[in-house]
């Protein structure tokens, strides 16, 4: 095994961990911020690779596509938000309640898009500017590669900036801690889940436009995304950003180092990292510090 | 009464009577995922139902017999499906089971067909399993199965000659399991050697092959053989392409890497030199007959099939033929033997060549066309196709009662 | 007049049972009523983990799956006639690992142990799937035999009702017992618990056990239904299938599970058979239940009833 052989593979799961750091990221915000289990995050995922489909189509621009994707994501989702998920805000044994409204989500989105566009495959392609390769030493890294590593730094970036910055951020962390509270306080609750839903499946559509180009648009793909988002943020500690991250770091290395150590067992072995995890760090390993520890 | 109303009245008794033998409906239950990735494949074999039911009824049934289908989404559930199959045995009273996608669904089916003792007809699913050691005489298959493609494969990779080391990635299931077992079968039975360099297991659906990737080009294999499907096939070719990786090996794909919805979704992104097959090519044979049953399907759909899609058109001229042979749609036994040996003129036979089910396996023997992609702008949105194609003798591929007992050995 | 009506849930059942099995009805519906009653056993073991101790496993199918295969694999080698010992082995034996899982998983509390749950089930569906020389891996078991006794349709139906039955009054005693008190009592006010002297751990880790053997029994019970088995009886979204019965008939009641079972499995038959866009259908009603039933059906149904009757039971301890 040769330095520059491990280096690719480590760069490999890198790759591989800032797609799925973007792809978690919207799920952290709502689940570990705004303690809702949206678990039709990859529903919002389909649905951005299919709205992007429709609009890189529409104008021509792949640029202008992804975007007016994520927005189209995040109206859709304020819109489920308002009004349904709203209805069920307070309502004892309200967790089991939102697996079940997300879970309808789900069946009626997946539906939805194959209804309109199909069930044949749709496919995506990159930018001009991002189809080749960088070369670093004796390293290739495709193009896009580097875009998605830098996309997932800047959302990165900017959440961890405004969740723990500025005035909105500390706004959205007390809504996961006491509601009620926030409301006496004057704070428009109901507004501000509202705003963070919507951001979080714009996240969700977002991450689903830009790994469209490398991946099939076709009915089903939101399914896989929910069991990875929801290892990397049970690994990074819950509402926790660089937790997220650090997650998706490990998943991607586990997974690139283990296919050629234990290749019949790679594609488990997320699972044994979670319920390592899970036993002997249970917060994560980014525990909080402080509020929302349950 | 007048002998004129006696006969007016006979006359009418004999209209009625010929009229509700006319009516005799004979109902086919089809199961196959309508939802979710094998979506399409359920909705072209729901398109290419509708042709062959057209061209039978135009042709006409013994006794006025018309042809049902009622298709039912089997959500690629085995459980789910066994009570749809239930319902449509004992409620809706079909004579046939039809269809399935999922060899997992397809195994729990065929033993309903078995102890129902109900003819199912399976047109997609390609675990070899069915026609082996799983063989139940109630079931037939008109689609190849698994070894019939890798045998074709390890025929062509034993003439291409010059290369030593192999690589295999399939996804971590039976399907991809049996087809790499199958073609080390075939290769070791043909006498070529080899050198495994890596065996690769990415989850069924794997969203990221990029450390499986990189893995592979660092194994340096001369030839890697793919067992994907589906979406699977066109994420994985996205992502190798991005890489180099088929400039630095063969990419080698007998099963379903050439399945017409891959080169769809690819367009002008699927690279040149990749050699592939499918259980039915669009575009080979280049015969009236497949010509005809692209048009019709392209009319229907405003897009050209994926291989499901022939599979289904063949199953239902199987039923149809059988009926013909046997005279009517009842004596299940007779059906069963009218079936066996059947031969059937289908889309995918080339000139001098004719389909026909194997009497002991009850698989359909028929010709492996494996080709290599290069530009073809004939088949939009595709923009690259297979051409070359060499042909293989449908009876090298199928029976073969040496990896039958085999399997026997090894398989439960 | 209050034993009437603490009866007449079970009556209900009976009859519904009886109905069935007279009546001139498919062969199909009987096949139907059979997986209501295997599906509502697990709703309501799974309930006296979630309704009951307020624990949300999302890894119930694990010892669904396990019960399966432990039971299906044996009865294929080792004959039909052993079945009913089989099965009764096989919801022994995940009676058996819920101790070293639910040792584990009990230790974190709410999404912590929802999580653990949703690992260690995809590990064993992971396990099942790998082991491919032993447990057949994706292909699953099929032609597992069923006893001579129990051959036809009709013959398993009635023993599927007797053993669910059975077991139902069983959970049910449980959850009237003091024990089951102290469950309840533990999902409303944990430390209130603690405070009692009780140990809140151990009344979890029988709970956990307890809904676990009846969980692996309709798992056994599955096997010799179709006798074919499959890997994706240990999936999470079997687990997440029985949580959306559960909810959907109401957390609160103990035939709630049962009720929400009975829609599912019928609403999905029906909009299955009728329309290919079944999801969005299916998504729709679910959608709309949420939105107008908070209790869910039985809950909803039994405050609607509740509001009529006149006489108001003073001092009706916590749950009906």
């Amino acid at each position: 095994m040769d330095i520059s052989f491990l280096l690719s593979q480590l760069i490999g799961g890198l790759s591989t961990a800032m797609l799925l750091f973007l792809v978690s990221s919207g799920l952290s915000l709502i689940f570990g911020v705004g303690k809702v289990f949206n678990f039709a995050h990859g529903s919002f995922y389909l649905l951005g690779s299919y709205l992007a489909y429709q609009f890189i189509n529409m104008f021509t621009n792949f640029w202008v596509g992804v975007v007016c994707a994520t927005i189209g994501a995040g109206i859709f989702g304020m819109v489920m938000e308002f009004l349904f998920l709203r209805r069920i805000y307070g309502r004892q044994d309200e967790g089991g309640f939102q697996i079940l409204l997300t879970y309808s989500f789900i069946l009626i989105i997946d539906d939805m898009v194959k209804f309109i566009w199909g069930s044949e495959y749709k496919t995506i392609e990159k930018p001009e500017i991002l189809i080749d390769q960088v070369q670093i030493g004796s390293i290739f890294i495709p193009k896009y590669s580097l875009f998605i590593l830098i996309v997932g730094l800047l959302i990165a970036i900017s959440f961890w900036f405004i969740l723990n910055k500025t005035e909105t951020g500390k706004i959205v962390k007390a809504t996961a801690i006491d509601r009620d509270m926030l409301g006496l306080l004057g704070i428009n609750v109901p507004l501000v889940m509202t705003t963070v839903f919507g951001v979080a499946t714009a996240m969700g559509g977002l991450s689903g436009a830009l790994a469209a180009p490398l991946r099939t648009v076709t009915p089903g793909a939101g399914i896989e995304v929910i069991i990875d988002s929801l290892i990397v943020i049970v690994l990074g500690g819950l509402g926790n950003f660089w937790g997220a991250l650090l997650g998706s770091i490990i998943i991607g290395e586990v997974l690139a180092f283990g296919i050629l150590w234990v290749p019949q067992w790679a594609s488990l072995l997320n699972f044994l990292v979670m319920v390592l995890v899970l036993i002997f760090k249970p917060e994560g390993l980014f525990p909080q510090k402080k509020g929302g520890r349950v | 009464m007048s002998k004129k109303l006696s006969l007016c009245v006979m006359f009418l008794l004999l209209l009625f009577a010929t009229q509700s033998f006319a009516e005799q409906v004979v109902k086919i239950g089809a199961l196959y995922p309508m939802s979710g990735r094998g979506g399409l494949y359920g909705k072209d074999s729901e398109i290419a139902i509708k042709i062959a039911l057209d061209e039978v009824h135009k042709k006409g049934l013994p006794k006025g017999i018309k042809l049902d289908v009622i298709i039912t989404d089997d959500q690629s559930k085995p459980d789910y499906a066994v009570s749809v199959a239930k319902r449509y045995i004992t409620e809706e009273k079909v004579k046939f089971l039809f269809g399935v996608v999922s060899s997992a669904v397809a195994l729990a089916v065929t033993e309903v067909s078995k102890n129902n003792k109900i003819i199912f007809v399976g047109t997609d699913h390609a675990a070899t399993d069915l026609t082996a050691q799983k063989f139940q005489p109630y079931y037939f298959r008109v689609s190849n199965n698994t070894y019939q493609s890798m045998m074709a494969g390890a025929m062509y990779l034993k003439e291409m000659g010059g290369w030593k080391k192999i690589a295999y990635i399939g996804p971590d299931y039976a399907y991809g399991r049996d087809q790499w077992m199958e073609l080390k079968y075939a290769l070791d039975k043909l006498g070529v050697t080899y050198e495994v360099v890596g065996e690769y297991w990415p989850k069924l659906y794997e969203p990221d092959y990029t450390s499986y990737i990189t893995a592979i080009i660092n194994a340096k294999p001369d030839i890697l053989v793919a067992g994907f499907w589906g979406g699977d096939t066109v994420a994985f070719i996205k992502q190798a392409k991005a890489y180099g990786l088929f400039s630095k090996m063969k990419y080698f794909h007998p099963d379903a890497g050439g399945n017409y919805e891959v080169m769809a979704a690819l367009g002008k992104e699927m690279p040149e030199g990749l050699i592939m097959s499918a259980r039915h090519h669009v575009n080979w044979p280049d015969t009236p007959e497949n010509k005809a049953f692209v048009e019709k399907f392209y009319k229907q759909a405003g897009r050209y099939p994926s291989y499901a899609a022939e599979g289904a058109y063949a199953g239902i001229h199987l039923i149809a033929e059988a009926i013909r042979k046997v005279g009517n749609a009842d004596d299940t036994e007779a059906l069963v033997k009218a079936m066996e040996g059947m031969k059937l003129r289908l889309p995918e036979d080339p000139k001098g060549f004719t389909s026909y089910i194997d009497p002991k396996t009850h698989q359909i023997v028929q010709v492996q066309a494996i080709g290599v992609t290069e530009k073809n702008k004939k088949y939009p949105p595709a923009e690259v196709m297979l051409g070359k194609f060499k042909v293989y003798d449908a009876n090298k591929l199928w029976p073969d009662f040496d990896y039958i007992e085999y399997l026997k050995k090894t398989k439960k | 007049m209050k034993r009437l009506k603490e009866y007449s849930p079970w009556f209900a059942i009976v009859i519904a049972f009886l109905l069935i099995l007279l009546l001139p009805v498919s062969e199909h519906k009987i096949h139907l009523a059979t997986r209501i009653l295997i599906f509502g056993l697990y709703a309501v073991a799974f309930n006296i983990l979630f309704g009951m101790t307020g624990l949300l496993s999302l890894g119930s199918a694990l010892f669904y799956g396990f019960g399966a295969y432990v039971t299906g694999m044996m009865t294929k080698s080792l004959g039909g006639d052993h079945f009913v010992y089989l099965l009764l082995f096989g919801a022994l034996c995940s009676f058996v690992i819920a101790m070293p899982l639910g040792l584990l998983c009990l230790r974190l509390t709410d999404v912590y142990f929802t999580m653990l749950t949703f690992a260690f089930g995809q590990l064993a569906w992971g396990v099942c799937i790998k082991l491919y020389n032993f447990t057949g891996g994706d292909d699953g078991i099929q032609g597992i035999p069923r006893m001579a006794l129990l051959e036809s349709t009709k013959s398993y139906y009635v023993f599927v009702f007797l053993v669910v039955f059975l077991s139902l009054i069983i959970l049910w005693k449980i959850s009237k017992s003091p024990f089951g008190l102290v469950l309840n009592g533990i999902r409303q006010n944990r430390s209130r618990i603690t405070f009692l002297g009780l140990n809140v751990y151990k009344h979890q880790l029988f709970a956990f056990l307890i809904s676990s053997f009846f969980t692996g029994l309709s798992g056994g019970l599955y096997s010799g239904l179709d006798g074919s088995i499959h890997p994706n009886m240990f999936f999470w979204t079997q687990s997440g299938s029985i949580i959306l019965m559960v909810i959907l008939g109401g957390i609160n009641n103990f035939f709630g599970p049962l009720i929400g079972t009975i829609i599912f499995i019928l609403l999905e038959d029906y909009i299955g058979k009728t329309t290919e866009y079944w999801p969005f259908f299916l998504g729709t009603i679910m959608l709309i239940m949420v939105i107008l039933f908070p209790k869910g059906i039985l809950g909803t149904i039994s405050t609607f009833i509740k509001g009529f009757s006149s006489k108001r039971e003073i001092g009706n301890g916590c749950h009906s």
